[in-house]
């Protein structure tokens, strides 16, 4: 066999058997064509226009606008699981609710002074174990949570020098909901065993009186003893009822009045289950 | 290329096959690292779908867990075989489209051998628990920086050839692999930056999370599956493209569309609420670029049914077609938020999806391109029709498998999983029987990838055939010989 990149020249045929033998795959290629121009089949537009719809339709899902702060749909409004109830997380006996979230406001709010025992410190922090102004009457004791106390006691003692216990409402931005629960936790734990519930409506309520008080600033004995010895209004609640634990309120008052109306038969029975059987998975 | 004298034409095939020779080391670099990363990520799918239905299976060993192997079994099948398979596409088909030799050989292999050590110890690193436990991103944060240097160093070429390329418009394959040239380090770069460098809020970062994801499959992998198809298309068929138009239409409306999509996964998350409307309506409106892709070269296809039966490269590129045309139709009904999306979310469906995209279309469609190319750069025919055949046939029925059963099992384990009155536990099981027939799948195709491999390494080391007449499926006819040949 010749070797044709020896010689100066390739010839033509030389080329062509050059070609043959090293570029045997790139020989039998076939050149590409260019492009054409069929025109394009209608059934490809009706498919891309079908897609075209139904993207349409998806985007559409989205309400209008490309807003950044909207994390909802205009107008949604959460629907019920299929064959389930929407009354927002599992309820629960109204004594746990209302003890869990004064835990939560205790722990966060009263520990430092009351410790986690709830027996104070000594000369500077009173203990509320036993404490009959804690377990008496409840607006007295709302008010000095509300408000802060300050001055001697009845026993004549004086806590944490002049300045006592501060407004709680002013320091801590509290919600009748904490009020409720910090309030039915001090008097059913510790020891304290009142089984009594404060609500959220008996905290409301306390919120007005504190509102309406004639004098500012903390409270003193004086005038918690003159205005305040009392219990807050509000109808009680059954420790064991069933209640929203975010809201804290019956798991029946918070539905629409032609919902309520429809579940008016069923209301006697329908917290048992829902005592945790029923609880979703 | 020119007149059509003989000597002509040899001239042509001797400046092709001279290119082909620059080029023999980068891709079959590529080619053979990312069949072998493909193989074991093939490995390690098996093992987390064994674990799917199989909890207790090598449940002793921390590197064996789940979340470790499935990680490891993704970024190895994404940056392994995936990005490494794009890259022998891409230095191959833009150095025989501008007509330029590779120039550049030293440097592509030092950056192809860093780009493999990168994933090397990324993997190690995902399985040794350092994983970020991102998607598609889990190797461990220093890996990125090296795998981009690596990246530009290895496609710097292409866009110099491009730019020096004879007189002419550009060609519709050089638009698809231009694009993702530009799109991948765009894609990446962003993804990496936000959620690496300045995290913001970490709802948003799994947005961005399943925005790089969609972004990979659709701004990367698609555009360089479709101009691999657009060139093996017309060159084995020898017939056209039907219509420039539509190939117009169809990467323009890729460019616009493919950016919105991914952020559907996020579905019912604490995100601007349009954003996962955005996401699936782009998703679905991504029928519309592959259907013109899909359309332009499978008419082309069809109309020379001779060679599809016969070449090796054309029955994959189909097949890799029909799985993007199964793809973009789920695309549209898997999406639709207030009803299949929430059986799709979290549920196989999405790993379906996933696979379908990688391996149905887009390794397809490099398999197909593989068996045109590697017997031009290495000058060697491949030695077996039987071994090509078995990996067409396991990897097809074992793609099948996986894309039918996850979607199906997925659309019933999601439904499942919605149904807030079973346990969740319901839901697993559910899924575990069809995890069973995917660990089947997967026995499959790792298998074809056994025999792929196989093959693959005998022709790299130049063990194929020597010869003037190409392999292909069946013995052609006497009076076919002639146009087979075009293979």
């Amino acid at each position: 066999m010749s070797l044709p990149n020896q010689k100066p020249e390739l010839e033509g045929t030389d080329i062509q058997r050059r070609a043959a033998r090293e570029a045997a795959a790139c020989g039998r290629e076939k050149p590409i064509a260019k492009p054409g121009s069929a025109p394009i089949s209608v059934w490809v537009l009706a498919a891309c226009g079908l897609a075209a719809v139904s993207a349409g339709a998806i985007l559409g899902g989205a309400g209008k606008g490309f807003d950044y702060n909207k994390i909802f749909r205009d107008g949604y409004v959460r629907t019920p699981p299929p064959g389930g109830s929407d009354e927002g997380p599992p309820p629960k006996a109204a004594m746990d609710a209302y003890m869990a979230r004064g835990k939560k406001v205790w722990s966060s709010k009263c520990i430092t002074c009351h410790q986690a025992d709830g027996k104070g410190q000594g000369d500077n922090f009173p203990s509320l174990v036993g404490s009959a102004w804690a377990l008496g009457e409840t607006e007295r004791f709302s008010m000095i949570v509300l408000n802060g106390l300050h001055g001697p006691m009845s026993t004549g003692k004086i806590y944490s020098g002049a300045s006592g216990m501060p407004s709680q409402n002013a320091t801590n931005d509290l919600k009748p909901e904490d009020l409720a629960g910090v309030m039915t936790y001090v008097r059913n734990n510790f020891g304290n065993t009142k089984g009594d519930v404060v609500t959220v409506d008996m905290a409301k309520a306390a919120f007005s009186i504190s509102a309406k008080r004639t004098k500012t600033g903390q409270t003193t004995v004086e005038e918690l003893t003159a205005e305040h010895v009392k219990d807050l209004p509000g109808k009680p609640l059954d420790p064991k009822a069933m209640v929203n634990p975010l809201t804290l309120m019956p798991v029946f008052a918070k539905t629409a009045p032609d919902a309520a109306a429809a579940k008016k038969d069923k209301t006697p029975e329908a917290p048992a289950p829902a005592a945790g059987t029923t609880a979703p998975k | 290329m020119s007149s059509d004298t003989p000597i002509s034409t040899a001239q042509d095939a001797l400046t092709r096959s001279g290119i082909d020779r620059s080029l023999r080391h980068p891709v079959m670099f590529f080619l053979m690292s990312g069949s072998a990363w493909l193989a074991i990520s093939m490995l390690l799918g098996l093992i987390s779908s064994v674990k799917i239905h199989n909890p207790d299976f090598m449940s002793d060993c921390a590197t064996m867990s789940l979340g470790r192997v499935y990680a490891a079994h993704v970024n190895t099948l994404v940056y392994g075989w995936g990005m490494q398979a794009a890259f022998a596409m891409i230095l191959w088909l833009m150095a025989r489209l501008s007509g330029k030799e590779c120039s550049m050989i030293g440097s592509i292999l030092t950056a192809g051998h860093l780009w493999n050590i990168g994933i090397a110890i990324g993997v190690v690193g995902i399985l040794a628990g350092f994983g970020t436990g991102m998607p598609w991103m889990e190797f461990p944060p220093f890996a990125w920086p090296v795998l981009l240097v690596a990246y530009a160093v290895i496609v710097i070429g292409s866009f110099i050839q491009f730019r020096v390329r004879p007189e002419g418009g550009a060609m519709i394959s050089q638009w698809y692999l231009l694009a993702a040239m530009i799109w991948f380090p765009w894609v990446y770069l962003t993804a990496n930056i936000l959620l690496h460098c300045i995290p913001g809020h970490p709802v948003m970062a799994a947005g961005i999370n399943a925005w790089f994801k969609s972004g990979m499959v659709f701004l990367f992998f698609t555009p360089v599956a479709l101009g691999t198809v657009y060139y093996i298309t017309p060159k084995v068929t020898g017939l056209p493209i039907f219509s420039n138009q539509l190939a117009k239409i169809g990467f323009w409306s890729l460019a616009i569309i493919a950016p919105w999509a991914g952020m559907q996964k996020l579905a019912g998350a604490p995100i601007p609420i349009f954003l996962p409307y955005v996401g699936g309506a782009a998703t679905a409106l991504i029928f519309i670029p592959a259907c013109a892709a899909a359309v332009n070269n499978l008419r082309s296809i069809l109309a020379n049914r001779e060679t599809l039966a016969l070449s090796p490269a054309l029955r994959f590129t189909f097949a890799g077609l029909i799985s993007l045309v199964i793809l973009v139709i789920c695309g549209v009904f898997l999406n639709l938020p207030n009803s299949t999306l929430k059986a799709s979310q979290f549920s196989m469906a999405g790993y379906s999806a996933e696979i379908l995209a990688m391996y149905g279309f887009f390794s397809f469609v490099i398999f197909g391109a593989a068996y045109f190319i590697v017997p031009r750069v290495t000058r060697r025919e491949w030695l077996s029709r039987r071994l090509i055949r078995w990996h067409f046939l396991f990897s097809v029925y074992g793609i099948i498998t996986v894309a039918a059963v996850a979607l199906i099992g997925g659309y019933l384990q999601g439904t499942d999983q919605e149904n807030w009155e079973l346990p969740w536990m319901t839901a697993a099981q559910t899924g575990a029987a069809y995890a069973v027939a995917i660990t089947f799948a997967w026995c499959m195709i790792l298998l074809s990838n056994f025999f792929f491999f196989i093959h693959l390494t005998l022709m790299w080391l130049r063990l194929g055939r020597r010869g003037p007449n190409p392999t292909l499926l069946t013995n052609p006819h006497a009076a076919d010989a002639l146009d087979s040949a075009a293979h």
